[in-house]
Formats: structure tokens, sequence, C-alpha cells
């Protein structure tokens, strides 16, 4: 069984952003891997260790991403291709999908598995995306997944009405809630290990395809503007006698706010 | 004029408000209206349907589509889409419509945007505002296709009371099977709890609750005020809650009315599930947590010492 893992390097969302005449001030920014892709890359390593899976993780970018991938090699994952193309520099999920139906085609994967979500564009789109473009089943946040046989996988996947487990006949693409797994964290014997790994990295013509073929003259949407969020502001804190305090703003939430 | 086709949010057999919050939108951007039905034994809900303000009622009712499957699910908004000639297409804040918007898009070759939380057409150019990056920045999207699939962000539109739609149904064939994705089970959360997505008041318990008494302790709050229960994640890692009880980036997104932390220390990936609540009130020991950020009323106290005091006080002011 092959399974590949798609993997992006995004903004580290833990730190300050600033926003200055419409674009993200790039000053201070650290990268990290995407949190859903590790959980993406953990659920692969599983695989391999109860199912003899052969691993292989995928990244698109315009910038360097040895460090993510040798996180990853650490963890276990056996194989690495990293598209770096600055054709891809402004490209969205639905660029990113197709760019993945590319390697897919070229790496016969038995199951893909994505994040849910990335964590700079919060979107949600790209593994539901590739899935329609290689014609494959797709189920999207995914709690737990289970083979059944070469050809079948069972996945949990969290819905408005509960828990919906249902049987995908491969190949297939999932992409992964945070729920599904605790990734783990690398030994240092796989540390050590990653070094020495090769990482496969490859522009579009090398991939057998070029922007346009990906994704016509135009994009289908560009991001024109960032904006500030409207952070709310601190309200009213209050410390001191738990009763009195507690009173209080109970008063407040009645009276002032008037949401009791 | 602009066409919106809007996916009815229907849940244990009940039509969710968001539908009437984006038929109203659709209506202030002067467009025409319709909305799509998809579920099994639903034609009890065309009354509803129509109040909620479309105009045109696209019913796909069969017991195929009883459980939810995304396949299936998103042909039947694009056969909608296509017998309306929709130019937006929106769905509700939900799994479902998370799940099924990107497949739409990709088989009308649409654009693609989630969590908006406004629409603008100028000059027959579709712009939509959404936040990222965990709800720290904003991004204003120019569409440049002609249509856009899109999911609104929970709480985002308000529904305008008084506006009624018109009557003029079309049933849908029913879509295939996904003979290849086939759900086995639904193990169901309808629990009898309040569902968190539509209720006035939620509460959530955080990590500092500690363990299950101090669950039931901020449990017996939200019982009080027959507010919707939820939770950070650290509670649902340990086991003490429920995985659809979680609010945040992962979880649910929740705009209720009052919302209350408790015992919560306010991650940015929690942050992002609540914090388009209208007034928020958190109890926390720490007084540099950061859920104080964003909280208009904040208790620096011990949870098991307040909450008590606040289910006696509230008790008496609503009596
Ligand atoms: C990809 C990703 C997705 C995530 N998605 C979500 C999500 O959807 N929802 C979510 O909630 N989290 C999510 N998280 C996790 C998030 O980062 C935090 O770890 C989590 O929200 C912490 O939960 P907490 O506030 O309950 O616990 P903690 O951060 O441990 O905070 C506990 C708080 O309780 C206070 N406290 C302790 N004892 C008491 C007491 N006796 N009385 C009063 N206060 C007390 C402490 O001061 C502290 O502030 C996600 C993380 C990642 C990486
Ligand atoms: N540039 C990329 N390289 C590799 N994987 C990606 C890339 N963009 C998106 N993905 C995958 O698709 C998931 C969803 O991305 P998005 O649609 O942007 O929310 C991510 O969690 C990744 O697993």
């Amino acid at each position: 069984m092959k399974i590949l893992a798609t993997v992006k390097k995004v903004v580290d969302v833990e730190l300050n952003i600033h926003v200055k005449d419409g674009a993200i001030v790039e000053d201070g920014l650290q990268y990290v891997i995407n949190a859903w892709d590790e959980n993406a890359v953990e659920a692969c390593i599983r695989l391999k260790e109860n199912n003899n899976a052969e691993t292989t993780l995928v990244s698109i970018g315009v910038e360097d991403n040895t460090d993510i991938i040798r996180k990853c090699y650490a963890m276990g994952i056996d194989n690495a291709i990293h598209i770096n193309d600055p054709a891809l520099a402004d490209a969205d999920s639905s660029v990113f999908a197709k760019v993945l139906q590319k390697v897919c085609e070229n790496g016969n994967y038995d199951l893909v598995i994505t994040g849910k979500q990335a964590q700079d564009t919060d979107s949600g789109q790209t593994g539901i995306m590739l899935a329609e473009a290689l014609q494959v089943p797709c189920v999207s946040n995914v709690i737990a997944l289970e083979v059944t046989d070469d050809q079948h996988v069972k996945v949990s996947r969290l819905g408005d009405a509960g828990t919906e487990i249902v049987e995908l006949e491969l190949p297939a693409v999932v992409t992964v809630s945070d729920s599904i797994n605790e990734p783990r964290l690398p030994a240092m014997r796989g540390i050590m290990m990653a070094k020495k790994k090769k990482i496969n990295v490859m522009d579009l013509q090398a991939l057998g395809t070029s922007i346009d073929e990906i994704r016509g003259d135009s994009p289908k949407s560009e991001i024109i503007e960032f904006m500030k969020s409207e952070t709310r502001k601190a309200g009213q804190k209050f410390e001191g006698d738990a009763a009195e305090i507690t009173a209080k703003v109970v008063d407040l939430l009645a009276n002032e706010a008037k949401v009791l | 004029m602009a066409k919106v086709l809007v996916i009815a949010d229907i849940k244990l057999g009940v039509l969710k408000s968001s539908t009437a919050e984006l038929l109203s939108k659709a209506r202030a951007i002067g467009a025409e209206t319709a909305v799509l039905a998809i579920g099994s034994d639903i034609e009890s809900l065309i009354p509803d349907l129509v109040n909620a303000g479309s105009d045109t009622q696209y019913i796909a009712d069969d017991p195929g589509l009883e459980l939810f499957s995304a396949g299936p699910y998103a042909s039947c908004v694009v056969d909608a889409a296509n017998q309306f000639n929709a130019n937006l297409i929106w769905f509700g804040f939900s799994e479902s419509g998370k799940a099924a918007a990107p497949r739409v898009a990709a088989q009308l070759s649409a654009a693609c945007a989630t969590e908006i939380t406004d629409v603008e057409i100028e000059g027959g150019k579709i712009k939509v505002t959404r936040p990222a990056i965990a709800n720290k920045v904003m991004q204003k999207i120019l569409v440049n296709t002609e249509q856009l699939v899109a999911v609104v962000r929970a709480g985002a539109f308000e529904a305008k009371e008084g506006i009624k739609g018109t009557q003029n149904i079309v049933k849908l064939a029913a879509p295939e099977p996904d003979l290849k994705a086939v759900i086995k089970e639904l193990v169901s959360d309808a629990s009898g709890e309040i569902d968190l997505a539509d209720a006035d008041v939620v509460i959530s318990v955080g990590r500092g609750a500690r363990d299950q008494a101090g669950v039931d302790l901020v449990k017996e709050l939200a019982s009080d005020l027959k507010a919707g229960f939820g939770s950070s994640r650290a509670m649902v890692d340990g086991g003490f809650m429920a995985h659809n009880k979680q609010v945040g980036q992962t979880g649910k997104i929740v705009a209720p009315t009052l919302y209350i932390a408790i015992g919560i220390s306010g991650a940015i990936q929690h942050l992002a599930g609540m914090n388009g609540s209208k007034v928020i009130l958190a109890v926390n020991k720490d007084p540099e947590a950061p859920i104080f950020n964003v909280a208009d009323y904040g208790i620096v106290g011990d949870l098991f010492e307040v909450v008590p005091i606040l289910r006696e006080q509230i008790k008496k002011i609503k009596s």
C-alpha cells in the first residue's frame, strides 16, 4: 500500500501578525509545519507500522521546506517530494489541488491524507478538490482511520448529526482533524537519520505540467487586500472577594449588557 | 441581477436559523433568492423555507438522502445551481457545507471561499471578506469566475424579521448514491442536549475544571441557564467531554448572545471558535489569562468557588 501525506509550511499562528497597507508584514514571521498536516503525517506512519504501508510526503511551496521535511523524515516518513516553482507563489487551494493531482498521477498512491485545513488559509478545500480532480472518493474531517482490506479503509468523520462511519474504496483521499491522533515527537535516532535522507525537489516542468495547464490564464479568485481583524477589546475585569465580584458581574450582565 | 442559492441547514428535521440569515443577506444585496433543501421526508419544512425568505424552493427529498454523504449532497447542489442559474451558492456554517462546497466548486469550475463574513457585488464583480490565519487577519477576495460557492461563517449575517418569500416548488431527481464511500453507521449525538450551534447562551468548560466533578459543576450552571454546554479541546482530549462539544477551530464555531468561558485560557484556536459572540464572560484564576483580552466581563477567581456563587446570583436575579 502506498500512502501520500500532504504537508504545507505555514506562518506560525502563535506569533503576532501585523497588517500594513493591505499586506501582511513579513518581518518577524516564522514558518512551521501546518498543525493538521502533522496529524496527517502521524496517520501515515501508523499505517506504515501497522499495515506495512510505504509513506511519501509532498510539500508545495516556493520557500525552503527542508526543515519541515526533515522533521517528517525524523518522525518516520520514507520519501519526500518538494514541488518548488515561482509560478506557484500566489497559489490557492484549487491550484494546489491540481498540482497534487499531478503528483498523485505520477505516484499511484492508494490513499492520500491531507490536513483538514491549512493554518494560513483556513480554507479546508485542497484535499476535497484533489479528490474531485482524481475522481476518487473522499471523506473530510476524519477522526479515526483503519485499513479493512487491500481495497478499503474505514473512517470516522465528525459530522453535523454525529459521528459518521464510512467505508471508502481505495484509491481515496481523506482530510484529517487533529482529533485523529497525537503526533509523535521524533526520536534522536530519527533526527540523525533524517539528515542523510534525500528530498526530491521538482518544478512544474519536472512534474510534467505548467502553470497554464494547472490554472488557466487567470486564478479563479485572488486576495486583493489583507485587513486587520476586528479584535475585541478587553472589557471589565474584576478581582477580589469572589462573592462580591461575582454579584457585581451578574448585575452587569443583567442590567448593562442585558443578556440574562 | 445576482441569483443566490442558499442550501438549507437542516438538522434532525428542523430548519436552522442560518437559512433565514443567508436569505436575508441575499435580499439585502438585491438578489433573487432560492433555497435548496436536501434530506428525507422534508416536505413538511416547505412553509419554513418560504417563511425564511426564499422565492423558489428546490426540494431533494429521498430516503437515500437521510444520512449525509458528501457526493450525493453535492450532486443535488450542482443540479439546483444549474437549474436556477445561480451565481452565488451559499452554505450555512456546518460540517456538511464545509464538505460539499469544494466539491460543488470543483464540479462547476467556480471559485470557492469558506467562512465568508461579507459579500459585495460591484460592477458585476463579486468580492468577499473572510478571516484567515486563525482569525488574526481578514482577507478581501476578488472573484474572477461568474460563480462563487461559499460557506458563510456562523453569525456573520443577521436574519431580518418579517421577510417572507413566495412558494414555488421545484422537485429534484434523487442523486446516485456514492458506492465508493458508503456510510455504514451514524453514531448520533442527538442526546436531547441543546445544540451548541444555535443556543442563545453557550457555557464552555476548560482544563481549569480538572476532572469530572469540575465538569459536572459547570454543567449545572449550563442547565440553570438552558445553555449549550461546550468545552475546550483540553477537556475533550482528557476524555471528559465528547468531540462534538469542542468549541474552536477544530470544533464548533459559535456566536451566541452570551458566551461563558470557565477555566479556559483562551488559546487562539479556541478564540477562533467563539470570538463572534455578542457578550463574553470569562472566569479564570489567572489574571493574565489571554481569555481576558477578549472578554467583556472577567471574574478573576477559582471556578470552584465562583461557579456556585454565579448559580446562586443568577437564580436570584431571574426570580
Ligand atoms: C491545530 C490545532 C487545533 C486546535 N483546535 C482547538 C479547538 O477547536 N478548540 C480548543 O479549545 N482548542 C483547540 N486547540 C488547542 C488549544 O491550542 C489549547 O491547547 C486549548 O484550547 C487549551 O484548553 P484550555 O484553555 O482548557 O486549557 P489550558 O490552556 O490548560 O488552560 C486552563 C486554564 O484554566 C485556568 N485555571 C486553572 N485552574 C483554575 C481554577 N481552579 N479556577 C479558574 N481557572 C482555573 C488556568 O489559569 C488556565 O488559564 C487546537 C490546537 C491546535 C494546534
Ligand atoms: N502548498 C501545499 N503543499 C502541500 N500540501 C498542501 C498545500 N496546500 C494545502 N495543502 C494540503 O491541503 C490541506 C488543506 O489546505 P487548505 O485548503 O489551504 O485549507 C492542508 O492541510 C495540506 O495538507
